[in-house]
């Protein structure tokens, strides 16, 4: 019986399944097949086999975010995510030593054009431009050494598919899956990019795709104007939670490739990365392979975060205007994951809103129709730090958030005050397992599930814990944390309302 | 029938091969170097293919890894067949079909099940296919299996889950314009096809209003039926049992009561460029595209790879040149316009800063000409192949994936191992083919441009394209459903009182002294050989003098009423009426509104909610003659009349409509303050504008007129 087969049936399926207790007997002990070793970097790797179909996925987590930003270098974390597609001293150039020439000629012009500019209303209009034109010029030389996208060519040429990355706040992310005859030159090619990146095309990258990105995910975007950005801004103040991933305009405009270079080998060290590969490979050829291809990555201290967001005194709340449709967002501060409360937040957001039975679904959307979307969630935007617990609410047609936000205050105090009822919890311990099984549904999912939480809570074995200490929360927990988090002091309000521009 | 086919073993042994060879031809870079070992053998899944009795076809595959089974019907129903004033019908059957409960069970029910057995049950309806899916444990089979039975034969349609989904198509429809990206994926094929084609349109707040409770049983009864469902069974059973369960849970769905309709023709648009505009944009969506073709097509392979080079992964020339080298985007590609059903639609796409617009599509085109005027390199065609050929795998890694894929190239007429054959003509793939296929495919003259941003910003006004269109994309206000409830002496008195207002503002006793009236009016008529210029000169005097001259392009009619006779004449002939005609046709024109005002305290008039027309506040005041109601829809600010609207009869069709008569503008004539111009509707499509040119009031009238 392959175990590969059982994670590729649709994970909704197998919600059946953890509810039977017939059935629970025949689940296999994926815990115990799971492998792991650490490099001398510090590197983790974590290997799951699966032999039923000749295929791998990874995962590659590094545990740097938009958190780990400082004032003058957000959305860093994300610039370098690109740039982790450009190759490396060996893939994507036509002559290293003549590319790094003209690529600290680009960076010259890019701080004499920098200076002038911050110069701001001072700033000489003549000078910008010749100072513009020497820029533009030393791109375009420094591009003539540049294979173009090569490395991901490679991928793409050698049946990897789903190659992608994605940035957030406490971590960065790399994945594809690949046909697994290609298993060492994967990691080749994920070993080199780990420790031998080369920024070129940095500010080509920033100006271009990257800004073009944030116009898109943000600046153009009723949805994540409110949410990333004006809610993040909003609600955190000290934490790195505070700016968006895709970072300020005028940061990305000034932040250099010296700036990435700092960024990248302060955090791209053994201790913050994590590996875990699934499919049919073999254990032994993982780890020699690793040993070949990761050993190079420097090891190091990973930073310690030393600023932390303090209590909240009063609401905090925010009502945007903007050409497009209302949103309502609710958030209360809540602690990060590795707090012993955590699975309390996890079933208090279930109860509230998660599912078509939930108490914000059922009312706000089924009985009083002033909804036509109601969840919350704990852990935005992260789950490192101290987060929120969100309520997302979309009104429904003529309906203000303002009118949606008294239904969804509503039914919180409700909560605060009559607590859960013991059907409502164990339906919650039902889903969790549910979400469990869910969330190891084929390899990539399994890779990405392993690496990350492996990364956010330093024990991988902890995917397979979530289930029992859910098991133990207690109405008495729901009852004391909702009293504790659902205050009116420790909640912020962001909404957006229509205005025609 | 049935067929049964042994599992196919995939050899993928020969790609490799092929990779290898390559690699080894110029072996110079670290990772070239590096061995990449024979892949393993993968087997096709075992399946089988039966069809029933009443024409369901069943694909079977068998996994008995764990005690699971997944049941997923797909139904040929979409919004394909959505009536065009009912357009949101197909997606809200296909979703109550669930919420709204089935068999027994109530939406709720089924919820409260879910969450005790660890079901899921799910129903849906898009464009051109619906479906079920259940899942459960092989325990709960019976229960499953009802469950999925019921949904498609036996849905209950609550009144109250009808409402629910109403809602959400209403939140959906004023949500459409909030992300750029929609806009554009929305108007592009109404661009290309025409707003009115089944592949281009979407619901509207008038039309999902209209669906009714019996419109979705109809639907269903209509288009769901066995002769058109495929199901697909995976899990824990035995083939031949769940065979026999499966036919007999079906055994009484009678067929759909209408036959399949033939689908419509994907119609060849030569390029329009089109603008929609959003103010406070600072990126932009600019969207180039034709028709496509379908998957059959003999130039599948090649455009398929075509399309690849142009705009598919890192390696295309577009990700290239406008995203790596010109800095001009985040996203951009291209899609082959490849479809299994009908032809895709051919795009290159970007988002990029307004003021790179025509950059960026100048760019895009640059490089779809280049395509066409010569061939790709090796190196980019075998890139291209190494990428489909060696990603092969990733087809049969999940047993779900490839029985659905049978059952698309089943519902479509494609042969089984279509894919096989596509991989086989990728491999045989030359750049002289290629450039072949893209040459008689690809028109860039035709490309239809949509281009969604804030065009003010703009590094052009695109007319170097061609002559721009505006599209307008603002969400059509739902039409104010008219209540006219029982009439209370409040209603009446207030009904009488605005009325009063309106007289008292745009006459006053001049109404009361009319006893005769000469008016001329010209009016442009939709019709169905084009529009139509019609003059009409109308003469009343009171009390039973009527004459009316009716001037159209191709000659001239002339109407006389005089007591209880009257003639016709014109083109050539003439004719008599006779009494009740006579007075029928007079009454037309002295129950005028201007008559009434003349004479308000012989009738009633009851005053309705206030409502919004045509952007006003408006007081409706309903006024009944016999069966039939007009209603006048009074300017809330000025008193003054916005809109008529009453029962009327289309003359080309002879069908009843409601006609509403819009006052444009105002104009002082005759001592009165008069509509001088009117849109009318029918049924609210366009059907005439009248322009008043003369109107006299009391004039002279020679009795000579109503004479023969």
């Amino acid at each position: 019986m392959s175990q590969i087969l059982q994670r590729l049936v649709p994970a909704t399926v197998l919600l059946a399944l953890v509810c039977a207790v017939a059935a629970t007997a025949q689940t296999v002990d994926l815990e115990s097949q799971v492998q792991e070793f650490t490099l001398d970097n510090g590197m983790r790797f974590l290997v799951l086999e699966d032999h039923s179909v000749p295929v791998f996925s990874f995962r590659t987590v590094v545990r740097v975010g938009s958190a780990n930003e400082v004032r003058g270098i957000t959305g860093l974390s994300h610039v370098l995510e690109h740039m982790a597609f450009k190759g490396t001293s060996v893939i994507g150039t036509k002559n290293i030593k003549k590319e790094r020439e003209a690529m600290a000629r680009e960076d010259a012009a890019f701080a004499a054009l920098k200076a002038e500019r911050n110069k701001g209303v001072n700033a000489d209009p003549e000078k910008l431009a010749a100072l513009e034109e020497a820029f533009t010029a030393a791109k375009d030389v420094a591009r003539e050494f540049v294979v173009s996208n090569q490395y991901g060519e490679i991928v793409e040429q050698n049946g990897g598919v789903g190659m992608n990355a994605s940035t957030w706040t406490d971590y960065t992310q790399y994945f594809y899956s690949m046909p697994s005859n290609r298993l060492e030159l994967w990691a080749y090619l994920e070993g080199s990019r780990m420790q031998d990146i080369v920024l070129r095309e940095f500010y080509t990258e920033k100006d271009g795709p990257v800004t073009e990105e944030r116009r898109m995910r943000v600046d153009n975007s009723p949805m994540g104007k409110l949410f990333m950005e004006q809610y993040q801004n909003l609600a955190f103040e000290a934490n790195g939670y505070h700016h968006s991933t895709i970072g300020y305009m005028s940061d990305l405009n000034n932040i250099s490739r010296a700036d990435g270079r700092a960024y990248y080998d302060k955090h791209y060290i053994g201790p913050n990365i994590t590996v875990a590969v699934v499919g049919d490979v073999d254990f032994a050829q993982v780890k020699a392979y690793a040993e070949k291809y990761f050993e190079g990555v420097p090891g190091g201290e990973p930073e310690e975060m030393e600023t932390f967001e303090p209590d909240q005194l009063g609401e905090k709340r925010l009502v945007m205007k903007q050409d497009a449709q209302p949103l309502l967002l609710v958030g209360y501060k809540i602690e990060g994951i590795n707090h012993p409360d955590w699975p309390v937040y996890q079933a208090i957001a279930d109860i509230l809103g998660q599912g078509r039975t939930s108490r914000l679904y059922t009312r706000a959307v089924k009985q009083d129709q002033k909804a036509v979307q109601c969840a919350a969630f704990p852990g935005f935007p992260g789950v490192l730090y101290r987060n929120s617990l969100l309520v997302l609410g979309i009104p429904a047609k003529d309906v203000t958030a303002a009118e949606l936000e008294d239904v969804v205050l509503d039914e919180i105090d409700r909560l605060v005050e009559g607590g859960a009822t013991a059907e409502e919890l164990a339906g919650v311990k039902r889903r969790a397992k549910a979400n469990f099984v869910r969330g190891l549904e084929g390899n990539d999912g399994l890779a990405s599930q392993l690496a990350m939480t492996q990364a956010m809570t330093g024990d991988w074995r902890n995917v397979f814990r979530e289930v029992d200490k859910m098991d133990a929360v207690t109405l008495e927990d729901i009852q004391r944390v909702a009293k504790t988090i659902f205050t009116e002091t420790n909640r912020t309000v962001a909404m957006s309302e229509k205005q025609a521009s | 029938m049935k067929t049964k086919r042994s599992a196919l073993v995939l050899l993928f042994g020969c790609l490799l091969l092929s990779g290898l060879m390559t690699a080894t031809a110029t072996a110079k870079e670290p990772w070239e170097k590096i061995k990449i070992p024979a892949l393993n053998a993968f087997q096709m899944p075992a399946y089988e293919r039966v069809e029933l009795p009443n024409g369901m076809v069943l694909y079977l595959a068998e996994d008995h890894t764990l005690p699971l089974i997944e049941l997923s019907a797909t139904i040929r129903v979409g919004s394909l067949y959505d009536p065009a004033d009912k357009l949101g019908l197909a997606s809200m059957t296909g979703s109550v079909l669930r919420t709204g409960g089935a068999g027994e069970r109530t939406g709720d029910d089924i919820d409260a099940l879910v969450e005790s057995r660890g079901l899921v049950v799910e129903s849906y309806a898009g464009t051109g296919t619906g479906g079920a899916y259940v899942s459960c444990l092989d325990e709960d089979l019976d229960l499953g299996l009802a469950l999925l039975a019921d949904m498609l034969m036996r849905p209950r349609f609550a009144e109250d889950k009808i409402e629910l989904a109403k809602q959400e198509q209403k939140a959906s429809i004023s949500r459409r314009n909030d992300e750029t990206m929609s806009i554009a994926m929305r108007e592009a094929p109404k661009a290309l096809y025409g707003a009115d084609h089944p592949l281009a349109r979407y619901p509207e707040y008038d039309t999902v209003a209209a669906v009714t409770r019996d419109d979705m049983v109809a639907f269903h009864a209509d288009y769901y039926g066995p002769d058109r469902t495929y199901l697909v069974a995976i899990g824990d059973f035995d083939t031949a049992a769940m065979k026999a369960r499966i036919a007999q849970a079906f055994a009484d769905w009678a067929p759909a009561r209408k036959p399949l309709p033939a689908d419509p023709e994907v119609p060849w648009h030569g390029r329009t460029v089109n603008v929609a505009s959003k103010d406070g944009l600072t990126q932009a969506i600019v969207l180039l595209g034709h028709r496509g073709i379908r998957n059959d097509h003999p130039d599948y392979a090649a455009l398929s790879v075509a399309a690849e080079i142009l705009g598919g992964g890192f390696n295309s020339r577009l990700f290239k040149e406008i995203r790596s080298n010109q800095g001009l985007a985040y996203a951009v590609g291209a899609a082959p316009g490849t479809g299994w059903r009908f032809p895709g639609m051919f795009m290159a796409y970007t988002m990029t800063k307004n003021e790179t617009v025509e950059e960026a599509a100048k760019g895009i085109l640059a490089e779809i000409d280049r395509m066409l005027r010569e061939p790709v390199s090796a190196a980019e065609l075998q890139f291209a192949k190494d990428l489909i050929l060696n990603s092969e795998v990733f087809d049969y890694d999940s047993k779900r994936e490839v029985m659905d894929r049978l059952v698309t190239l089943e519902m479509y007429g494609y042969q089984p191992d279509f894919l096989q054959a596509y991989q086989a003509a990728v491999k045989a793939l030359t750049p002289a083919d290629i450039l072949a296929a893209v040459q008689a495919a690809w028109k860039p003259e035709d490309l239809t441009f949509m281009v969604v941003g804030t065009p003010s910003e703009f590094d052009g006004d695109l007319s170097t394209f061609g002559t721009v269109n505006q599209i307008d994309i603002t969400i059509p206000a739902p039409t104010p459903q008219l209540v006219i409830p029982a009439a209370t002496p409040e209603s009446l008195a207030r009904g009488m009182e605005l009325m009063k207002n309106l007289r008292d503002q745009t006459g006053g006793k001049a109404y009361a002294g009319i006893k005769s009236l000469h008016e001329v009016s010209e009016m442009t008529v939709q019709s169905p050989m084009g529009p139509l210029a019609i003059t009409l000169d109308s003469t009343v005097q009171l009390p039973d003098r009527l004459r009316m001259v009716t001037k159209l392009p191709f000659g001239e009619q002339v109407m006389v009423v005089k007591g209880n006779q009257g003639w016709a004449k014109g083109m050539g002939q003439s004719q008599d009426l006779d009494a009740a005609q006579a007075q029928e046709l007079l009454a037309q024109f002295t129950s005028d509104t201007k008559f009434l005002l003349g004479r308000l305290q012989d009738h009633e008039f009851q005053a309705l909610e206030p409502m919004e027309i045509a952007g006003k506040t408006c007081n409706p005041v309903a006024f009944r003659k016999g069966d039939e109601t007009t209603i006048y829809f009074l300017d809330a600010e000025n008193g003054l009349l916005v809109m008529t609207q009453e029962p009327a009869v289309n003359q080309m069709t002879g069908s009843p409509v409601t006609q509403k008569a819009y006052v444009k503008a105002y104009g002082e004539l005759g001592g009165i303050k008069l509509p001088v111009a009117v849109t009318i509707t029918q049924d609210d499509e366009d059907f005439a504008e009248v322009v008043v040119k003369t109107f006299e009031r009391n004039p002279t009238v020679d009795a000579a007129l109503f004479e023969k």
